[in-house]
């Protein structure tokens, strides 16, 4: 046998009859892109349990977040956030042209959005609202947070993909740019629900 | 009509019966087939059967029927049960039970003067009783087998219980739940008595502590002078904190600290001396004291009846 | 390609020259089958250790061996080690190893992140373990119940090893998880279609997407007691608004699932064992493959059985009850056809068909008294008591761990290229099983008689101490079983029977290939001509009876 190397799987083994490749994949066919989709099938639950817990706990906290959230600005921060699904679409079309500088306008958006939720943050610590504080605390906190942390790695993947693609004269194959880009909305979707749930919620609670 | 013990133990029976005659059929068809089909006992290869669709069908509808009885008898069940409960009318009296790392706490709200005790549970037989369920700090779980089954008490929750002895007597249990370090001897006496008897035993815990004389008055002022009353009451004194067991009548109990040890005299200086070797991590601890003091102490506490 | 030459190693003929360090760089699916199965196997010594000193605590009454302090980490870690650390493992081992074998492929979807599923694992698994060296143990129970496991009532260190290790070897498992799924959804040689997949695939497929549903609701839940413990909050401190019953629900809704997670694989390799030793497919091969669907949809419904103590509305409790019945349906389903697969077929009673047929008589005891469990006022009773000690380890080694040896026994030879030993094998199985029985049995009626569970000991007027030595002389007969396994083990890894590449003469692809595999599993890409390609091979008169 010769050198030992992990070929790609599902590849033909050397001389033997070479597998069948289908004209035009659908997408939950290509093995990167329905991993991306279990991995954010698994996510979902994920988020629902902190979300069960955030709404079962509501109740406790909601005459704190009455007053201390601030709907107006969040929602332009979420427009932000929102809008980057709307570029990240656009990257995605024109991935081997220069769709890498609509990945950083995304990523910038992104940014934006995480640099908001920063200012909230602070905002509300200096009026000493913290998971310390009470239920308010604790609930919005965990779950915002935790959201934000999904925001930070996909603003690492598209950095990533960016880098990639401006190092690769011949292009990232499509399904990275894809499965990036179901990463994203999925975080933006994970933000929609959030963003009812906590701010809209409140509202009308 | 049926205790509530007795509905749950005829639905057992109904159910354990139903489940040892399916395991007698399964286990059967497999020895039985290990047994009449091994190699040495078959000529020729083996049929190459990949299965009979109506038996399939019949061995997924006829455990679905089975189940489906059961259900029935189980939702009859409970309702005999809450039927019992109404039946015998509202509870007859109301027990507040709070459950802390590792003692049981027992209030008698509807009882004339304040009765506080702890890890022995008296109520009269016959007699349906509401057991109202809280917890301190974790969650512990409430359960003497021979009442009845269990119910957790957790913290920030009011669950309820409905006891009912039908001949007096004492009933052994202990926490259901594991609560830290010292769960294994979080023991519960339930003391079932006559209307007559229960009484008397209420009136006995509603009064403040008989003052002491002698040594025990000496014992007295050992506890209230020692670090004793700052977790433990007993009504009578200035001793009123409720970190620990109330002690007003601590001598009318049978065992000392959930049922570790006898309440003797005997039992009772060891626990004093060193309660750490008895319930290593229990939240009283260790308290240096001269022989005469401990005496003195042993003395006061055994004439609180 | 010989299949036969004198090897290095004896997972994967591998060119000589490799360092061993190729074990740490490794991403092909059977060197991490291997590692995985090596970690299972690594914990299980720790975990029979500390089951050892658990019986023999409760040997007494009134025992003094270990006192309470040692005793609450012993019954915590061993839950979470034979859980986490051995049965996930092994079973994942297993999965790895066979799937691309069975179903015609050179690896895994996504070989690499294979990799860092074990390496994520195996550090989980060592990060629990930490806490032992770092000031203690986590001493709350494996399922780790608030307030006791939040800051106030558990301070040190241990619960936050707990937390985070757990996290850890979750990620791993999810991700391997992602792996399995997809290189069974879309890595099949042709003319494997779904309903030709091998049993022990089709009940891996259903796990790995049960890991995907239940694994992050622990991750949640996790999430949540680190932020009580270590940032302040409150999401279980009813002092504060928070709810401790919050966590028993998304831990159960995490937990039950779990106990299908390492079931349905151990069914899986119990589906393939019984045919092949009684020369005959599998009876209702559509009806198990539907079953295990039913029970993996049904398993995520059924989660507040473990609450019914807690005064739940009566609905809530009949709806859960309700679920927990209709799952012993598909259950019952899959224990009468491998028995009509038995009915007359052409019994060999290897160690394998041994372990198969064990498992099969000990599981429908689990399974009956968990159906006694599901019945709410029953359940009232005997929760929380030695009664569901006793029947969640009928169900996990008389189901898990039976089924494992089964496949241990039937696949060893096509991983290592030699047989184990049917002699030291017939004395393993006969140990264990007698001193399973011994062991467990009793505790049925220890929980009836009033023994609640994690009590690290119990006095001596409860009468429950002959009982409780009976228990823990199966123990010890248990014990002699498995050092039989291990010398087994160690011994057939030497100097055992070569195997050939088809021992068994059994009928699915990863038995067309050497023994071990070539690297890339197969020479030639495999093509699927029924659900027993090999049979057909080996029938070719007789295909229609595939």
């Amino acid at each position: 046998m010769t050198s030992y190397v992990a070929p790609r799987p599902g590849a033909p083994t050397p001389g033997a009859a070479p597998l069948e490749d289908p004209p035009v994949a659908p997408a939950l066919s290509r093995p990167p892109l329905l991993g991306m989709a279990l991995f954010i099938a698994s996510e979902s639950i994920f988020f629902l349990a902190i979300v069960v817990a955030f709404i079962a706990l509501r109740p406790a906290g909601l005459a704190v977040a009455k007053v201390e959230l601030d709907l107006p600005r969040t929602l332009i921060f979420s427009l932000c956030l929102f809008a980057s699904s709307g570029t990240m679409t656009i990257a995605e079309r024109r991935r081997r042209r220069d769709g890498w500088i609509w990945l950083l306008v995304t990523a910038g958006l992104g940014a934006v959005f995480l640099i908001g939720q920063g200012l909230e943050y602070a905002r509300l610590l200096g009026t000493g609202i913290s998971p310390r504080a009470g239920m308010f605390g604790t609930t919005f906190f965990t779950l915002t947070g935790l959201h934000g942390l999904h925001v930070l790695v996909g603003l690492t993947a598209i950095s990533g993909l960016v880098l990639a693609a401006r190092a690769r004269p011949g292009g990232v194959r499509a399904t990275a740019w894809e499965s990036v880009a179901w990463y994203w909305h999925f975080v933006d979707g994970v933000w929609v629900v959030v963003f009812s749930v906590v701010y809209l919620g409140t509202v009308l609670g | 009509m049926r205790t509530s013990a007795e509905a749950i133990g005829g639905l057992a029976l109904v159910v354990g019966a139903i489940a040892f005659l399916i395991f007698i059929g399964v286990e059967a068809a497999l020895l039985y087939s290990a047994w009449r089909y091994r190699a040495s006992r078959v000529a020729g290869p083996a049929p190459q059967i990949h299965g009979n669709t109506r038996l399939e069908i019949a061995w997924t509808a006829i455990p679905l029927v089975v189940l489906a009885v059961v259900f029935v008898l189980m939702v009859g069940t409970m309702r005999e049960i809450g039927a019992t409960a109404s039946a015998n009318g509202p509870a007859a009296m109301r027990i507040v039970a709070r459950g802390h790392q590792w003692w049981w706490e027992f209030r008698y709200p509807d009882a004339s003067g304040e009765i506080v005790t702890a890890n022995e549970l008296h109520i009269p037989s016959n007699t349906a009783v509401d057991l109202e369920l809280v917890a301190a700090d974790v969650v512990h779980s409430f359960w003497v087998p021979e009442l009845g089954g269990k119910t957790d008490m957790i913290p920030g929750k009011t669950n309820h219980l409905r006891l009912y002895a039908d001949h007096a007597g004492v009933y052994r249990g202990q926490c259901a739940e594991f609560c830290g370090i010292e769960h294994a001897w979080m023991r519960i006496s339930v003391v079932a008595e006559s209307a007559g008897d229960f009484q008397r035993w209420l009136a006995g815990q509603a009064a403040a502590r008989a003052a002491p004389g002698g040594t025990a008055a000496e014992g007295e002022r050992v506890f209230l002078q020692n670090v004793c009353a700052s977790c433990h009451a007993v009504r009578g004194t200035d001793a009123k904190a409720v970190a620990g067991p109330d002690l007003t009548h601590l001598a009318s109990r049978r065992t000392l600290a959930a049922g570790v040890l006898p309440n003797d005299t005997a039992s009772l200086r060891a626990w004093l001396f060193d309660p750490q070797r008895y319930k290593p991590g229990s939240l009283m601890p260790r308290v240096p004291l001269s022989d005469a003091d401990l005496d003195a102490l042993v003395s006061y506490l055994g004439s609180l009846r | 390609m010989s299949a036969t030459t004198a090897s290095t190693t004896l997972w994967v003929r591998r060119p000589a020259g490799l360092p061993a360090a190729g074990w740490l760089r490794t991403v092909d699916h059977k060197e991490i089958g291997v590692l995985y199965m090596g970690m299972g196997l690594f914990f299980l010594v720790f975990g029979s250790v500390e089951a050892a000193i658990i019986r023999l605590q409760l040997a007494v009454p009134e025992n003094r061996l270990v006192d309470p302090q040692l005793y609450d980490q012993l019954f915590t870690i061993h839950g979470v080690t034979m859980i986490f650390l051995v049965a996930i493992p092994i079973l994942v081992g297993f999965m790895n190893y066979l799937i691309p074998l069975m179903i015609g492929a050179r690896d895994v979807a996504f070989p690499r992140l294979n990799a860092l599923s074990f390496w994520l694992s195996l550090l989980g698994g060592l990060l629990v373990y930490f806490s032992f060296v770092a000031g203690g143990g986590p001493d709350a129970g494996w399922f780790a119940y608030p307030p006791l496991s939040d800051r106030t009532y558990s301070t040190g260190t241990g619960l936050d090893y707990y937390v985070l290790g757990l996290a850890v070897n979750g990620a791993g498992t999810i991700v391997g998880a992602i792996n399995i799924a997809v290189t069974v959804l879309l890595l099949r040689c042709p003319g494997l279609s779904i309903s030709r997949l091998p049993l022990f695939v089709w009940m891996s497929l259903v796990t790995s997407l049960l890991i995907l549903v239940a694994y992050p609701a622990l991750s949640a839940a996790l999430v949540m007691l680190f932020a009580d413990r270590r940032l302040g909050a409150h999401f279980f401190d009813a002092t504060a608004g928070g709810d401790p019953i919050i966590w028993q629900h998304v831990f159960w809704f995490f937990g039950h699932p779990e106990v299908y997670i390492v079931i349905l694989p151990a069914f899986g390799m119990v589906s393939e064992v019984i045919p092949v030793f009684s020369r005959k497919p599998i009876f209702g091969y559509r009806f198990i493959a539907g079953s295990s669907v039913a029970i993996g949809f049904l398993s995520v419904s059924v989660w507040a059985h473990h609450m019914f103590a807690v005064g739940l509305p009566d609905a809530e409790n009949l709806f859960f009850s309700a679920a927990s019945m209709l799952i012993a349906v598909p259950t019952g389903i899959k224990v009468l056809a491998w028995t009509a697969t038995m009915v007359g077929g052409r019994l060999r009673f290897t160690t394998a068909m041994l372990f198969a047929v064990g498992f099969i008589a000990t599981f429908v005891m689990g399974g009956l008294t968990g159906v006694s469990l599901a019945i709410v006022p029953i359940d009232w009773y005997v929760t929380d008591s030695y009664y569901v000690v006793a029947h969640m380890h009928y169900v996990l080694f008389g189901g898990v761990v039976f089924g494992i040896f089964a496949g241990l026994y039937y696949w060893f030879p096509k991983m290592t290229g030699r047989l184990l030993s049917e002699r030291l094998g017939k004395w393993h199985f006969w140990l264990v099983f007698v001193g399973f029985h011994l062991t467990f049995l009793p505790q049925h009626w220890l929980g009836i008689a009033g023994m609640p569970r994690r009590v690290f000991t119990y006095a001596a007027d409860t009468g429950w101490g002959p009982l409780n030595l009976l228990s823990t002389l199966g123990a010890v007969v248990m014990g002699a079983g498995i050092l039989a396994f291990v010398c087994n083990l160690v011994v057939s890894l030497r100097a055992g029977e070569l195997a050939g590449d088809d021992p068994w003469d059994a009928w699915t692809l990863e038995w067309s290939t050497s023994s071990p595999p070539i690297p890339e599993n197969f020479l030639q890409v495999p093509v699927a001509t029924s659900k027993r390609p090999l049979w057909d091979r080996k029938h070719p008169d007789r295909a229609h009876e595939a």
